[in-house]
């Protein structure tokens, strides 16, 4: 066989096993999805029951009323958002101060900020909630919004993917006399989509998923986020399983939206042409 | 085909440059050229850091001087000396712990480093369906923590899914969860499960930023697939490779929702994270010192890590 | 897309900035998520509210595993709610540091401490007194009996209104029969112990080890007695069922079973050991086919059964005149006996809840006779400040000898090191 032929069969083979391992990927989802629609006696039926005898629709509704749902669904929102658009803005430009500046204390800087990673968020709860109350974020939105505003993680991913974008860029901007936060925002910023893309969506994900903080820091039946809400669906030894999963369902929906919509970022190829080396 | 194609990093331009050149009064004639852009790296950094420093590193400081008192959470802090540093050194469920944690991190990151790799460069090629079997692959992640550990466990049962498929493969019925040996095992996979794509969009990302333009100038050089992987993508993407290489331990050395939810930490102890161990034995058994010192081992052990990782990959030319 | 972030920003912003935080009006009232129980206790509230426009309730329930992790982060920062509900198991952990303000007996209308007692069922309160203090109120007293599959008795040729078992070992015996195997794996347990917690695994190995003569802690609580031939004796038989007898599936534990009471409405097992509540949330349907029958003993003459409850405690921290308020909400709240049986099937702990009149129906069909019988002869699990811990110790115990075949001598002796660790610290 041609080279080019290996080749074209090698592609296929690859796009084939792609698939398949989708498959795998998916079985998770494909029972939690059957599940929702399943009697609760029915969920944990073993051997695995696949499908259900007879779809119940009505989970949903069912599952949606037990508490606020809407509210909890909306609450997430607004948090993920919020918390995704702040660390947008602030860790972009801390990365792109970590990477493109030198100055004195630079590198202790980022170690700083590398630091506030490696603690587990249990043991700094209580303190972190004293610090939000001193700031009267305590069991509103702001409390919600803003401890989580910023985190390393983005700063991280931005430091290392603004490093490898041409200085000459950079240079260029700053001979047409352009301002340090005009460069930033006009040559810096567009010609980071990926890593953007790539931190909007984790960043909403995290977000959206909030549990324990949301936890400590509101009270308010109306402030709870979605996992509360699901966690609250469990009694002490019985739960509605079937529901539960309905309600997990319609929380993966949201995260799902984003990533597509954050698809375009991951276009190939950022153009380069018509920069001098 | 020995150079990379690249531009080397050694011949990058300073970023400042000559202080004679004339430039727009953005910041005020004042200042020399390097003092303004010294200055605008700090105020680009400032606002983030401020914020890292009011509500993470002051609870952190906080967290460090909690660990030399005797707190129960509920009454005031009483100064303990080394006291709690002696109690987990002396508690055999702190090393059971510790060492459970450094077998999960790297259990759950070294595949990763790889696997989400390999994913991204799949994902990267065009095929039919693109954007669906992007959004498919990268599902795991849009999952829910808790309901991840409800669908795994049901997974896990003796008579689910897992066996059932090995099962088609002649693996006997094993109870996952239920045995010491196979528990931490199976927590680890569920964690590659969810890290692969996680990583791999951060590797796409960096994908996307190399540009065309290397690649066809490789191509007509005459290099092959693998050669173009060597000497285009893996220079360009180190940057990348190292976010990846230190997230993931970072990452992996915090979970422990799933064995909270899925096994409390058992069987016999063989799942019980350190965060656990801090968790339980901070807010269940009310003695926050000793799980503030606990912490305080754990953060050693991470930025020493971390720091490490640094060093190496800064020979590498990245740093 | 800049733009759009902008956006964003000034959007989080302004939320952030608008919501003003909690108005602290009137009362707030914190519980576990617990569905048979909340939804009562919302009803309560309303009621309360009707009544009292200038003093509303605001009612707040959590996901239980975390509950008491928030309660304890908020009773640390004096930001918690002026009443909240807690688990008997998890008092001492409260009243020993003065969390909890001591309930007063005048204000709930009773004369004394001695006077509020009689009107409770002997034994009631208890778990809730701490060094001749009451610091919490509850308003149900579970309690675990045994349930047994009528269906899988008859099944087997017996009787599910004379054969069912008094003693453990009748367990044992009947279970030989009941038990369905294929080959060498079981599908249908005869009985087994729930394994999700290691708060049940407690209830449990206090029960045996009570009824065997001896106790998880001494008397003073400072030194552990759980591996004294009374513990080890408990041990044995608690894994004996699937160890020795085979009649439980060896394999079943924390990481094998989402829902362990669900296994007795799908008939996966015969026999099986739940609490009060379970009537309720098995459901009239599944109720036709089970039959409640008092909590297995080791002498059925010196008979000790498991109570357990959640009580009502009030936030020191707050005024005496919002404590006089929540004392009035307490008694609204254990106004109405009859009612909290009737909507959450929890037992009420009141003296006389079984003559109340509508109770003989309850006790014909929701075997409610013998899950009172189990109160009066119930004991409240250890109380100490490190219940977690100790417990955290028994279920590990637990595990080695039901899951990896360890001894039950050689386990409990390192559940008492790890106890003993425990509890030498202050």
């Amino acid at each position: 066989m041609s080279r080019k032929g290996l080749l074209r069969w090698g592609g296929r083979l690859t796009t084939a096993l792609t698939v398949a391992g989708l498959g795998l990927v998916l079985l998770p989802y494909f029972w939690m999805l059957s599940s929702s629609v399943k009697t609760g006696s029915e969920v944990f039926d073993l051997p695995i029951k696949w499908l259900p005898e007879a779809a119940q629709w009505g989970n949903y509704p069912d599952a949606l009323s037990r508490g606020k749902f809407p509210t909890y669904f909306f609450n997430s929102a607004v948090v993920a958002f919020a918390v995704m658009a702040g660390n947008l803005v602030f860790c972009s430009m801390a990365g792109y101060g970590l990477s493109k500046f030198r100055f004195p204390w630079r590198e202790a800087c980022f170690r700083l900020i590398l630091s506030t990673m490696m603690l587990p968020i249990e043991i700094i709860l209580v303190p972190t909630f004293l610090v939000a109350r001193e700031f009267g974020l305590v069991n509103n939105y702001g409390g919600l919004i803003v401890p989580l505003a910023v985190d390393a993680f983005g700063i991280f991913l931005m430091r290392q993917y603004i490093k490898d974008l041409p200085d000459s860029l950079i240079e260029a901007a700053r001979l047409d006399g352009c301002g340090e936060f005009g460069i930033f925002w006009r040559i810096i910023l567009p010609n980071c989509k990926p890593a953007l893309g790539a931190l909007a969506l984790l960043t909403f994900r995290d977000n959206w998923d909030q549990f324990l903080w949301p936890l400590i820091v509101a009270s308010k039946d109306t402030l709870k986020t979605f996992p509360l809400g699901l966690a609250q669906m469990e009694g002490i030894d019985s739960a509605a399983y079937h529901e539960i999963m309905a309600a997990a369902v319609v929380g993966m929906i949201p995260t799902a939206l984003v990533f597509l919509l954050f698809q375009r970022a991951f276009v190939r190829g950022i153009a380069l042409s018509g920069l001098k080396e | 085909m020995a150079e990379s194609y690249a531009p080397a990093a050694k011949v990058r331009p300073k970023a400042g440059f000559d202080d004679r050149l004339p430039l727009g009064a953005a910041w005020g004639g004042r200042l020399s050229l390097r003092a303004r852009l010294r200055w605008a790296g700090f105020l680009f950094v400032l606002p983030a850091l401020l914020h890292l420093l009011i509500f993470k590193f002051y609870p952190m400081l906080e967290a460090a001087r909690l660990s030399f008192f005797r707190y129960d959470l509920l009454t005031p802090p009483v100064f303990n000396g080394l006291l709690n540093y002696k109690a987990i050194w002396e508690n055999p469920l702190f090393h059971q712990s510790f060492w459970v944690s450094a077998k999960y991190m790297f259990g759950v990151s070294l595949p990763e480093w790889f696997l989400a790799l390999g994913l991204a460069l799949l994902l990267n090629r065009r095929m039919p369906g693109q954007p669906l079997i992007r959004l498919a692959y990268f599902l795991p992640i849009a999952m829910s923590q808790i309901v991840v550990a409800m669908v795994w466990k049901f997974m896990y049962n003796p008579l689910g899914l897992v066996n059932t498929l090995l099962g088609f493969v002649g693996i006997g019925r094993t109870n996952w969860l239920s045995t010491e040996e196979t528990a931490l095992p199976a927590l680890i996979a569920i964690g590659v499960w969810r890290g692969i794509p996680l990583f791999g969009v951060i590797y796409l990302a960096g994908l996307q930023s190399i540009p065309k333009e290397y690649y066809e100038a490789a191509t007509i050089d005459g290099a092959g697939p693998w050669q173009r992987f060597v000497h285009v993508t893996l220079p360009l993407l180190m940057p990348t490779i190292l976010f990846v290489m230190v997230m993931s331990l970072l990452s992996a050395v915090k979970v422990f929702l799933n064995p909270l939810v899925m096994t409390e930490g058992g069987p016999n102890g063989t799942t019980r994270v350190l965060p656990y161990f801090i968790y339980e034995t901070g807010f269940a058994y009310y003695r926050m010192g000793e799980a503030a010192a606990a912490s305080m081992v754990l953060f050693a052990f991470v930025f020493g890590l971390t720091l490490i990782q640094l060093r190496l990959l800064r020979r590498g030319g990245v740093e | 897309m800049r733009r759009f972030l902008v956006v964003l920003v000034f959007m989080a912003v302004a939320v952030a900035l608008a919501a003003g935080s909690a108005s602290a009006q009137g009362i707030t009232w914190w519980e576990h998520s617990n569905p048979p129980h909340n939804k009562y206790s919302q009803e309560l509230v309303a009621d309360w509210n009707k009544k009292n426009p200038n003093a509303q309730v605001q009612y707040e329930f959590f996901a239980m595993t975390p509950y008491f992790k928030k309660l304890s982060a908020a009773l640390s920062t004096r930001s918690a709610a002026d009443m909240f509900t807690v688990i008997d198991t998890l008092l001492p952990g409260f009243t020993t540091k003065n969390v909890l303000a001591p309930i007063r007996p005048e204000w709930l209308g009773y004369k004394d401490l001695d006077d509020m007692k009689k009107a409770f069922l002997p034994g009631a309160l208890e778990g809730y007194i701490h060094e001749g203090k009451l610091y919490a109120v509850p308003p149900i007293a579970s309690v675990f009996s045994l349930y047994i599959n009528k269906n899988h008795f008859k099944e087997a040729g017996l009787d599910p209104e004379k054969d069912y078992p008094r003693t453990w070992e009748d367990i044992a015996k009947v279970g030989q029969k009941l038990v369905k195997r294929q080959g060498s794996t079981i599908t249908r347990e005869a009985f087994d112990f729930a394994m999700h917690s290691s708060a049940w695994t407690m209830w449990y190995m206090e029960a045996l080890t009570r009824q065997h003569g001896g106790s998880i802690l001494d008397a003073a609580g400072k030194k552990c007695t759980a591996n004294s031939e009374a513990g080890v004796k408990a041990m044995e038989v608690r894994s004996m069922y699937a160890r020795k007898h085979k009649i439980s599936d060896p394999t079943v534990s924390v990481g094998t079973n989402a829902l362990p009471a669900d296994d007795v409405p799908k008939g996966r097992v015969s026999m099986f050991i739940s609490h009060a509540g379970s009537v309720a949330q098995f459901g009239p349907k599944v109720m036709e086919h089970i039959k409640v029958v008092p909590f297995p003993q080791v002498n059925p003459a010196k008979p000790v059964s498991i109570v357990y409850g959640f009580a009502l405690a009030v936030n020191p921290h707050i005024p005496e005149a919002k404590q006089k308020a929540v004392h009035d909400l307490i008694k609204h709240v254990m106004a109405n006996p009859k009612e909290w049986y009737d909507k959450t099937s929890y037992p009420f702990p009141s003296a006389d809840f079984l003559q109340l009149p509508g109770m003989e129906v309850a006790k014909k069909t929701r075997y409610l006779d013998v899950f009172v019988g189990d109160i009066k002869t119930g004991v409240f699990v250890t109380r100490s400040p490190h219940f977690i811990e100790i417990a955290d110790a028994m279920h590990r115990a637990m595990e080695r000898v039901v899951l990896k075949g360890e001894e039950p001598k050689k386990s409990l002796d390192q559940a008492c090191t790890d106890i003993d660790r425990a509890l030498a610290k202050k």
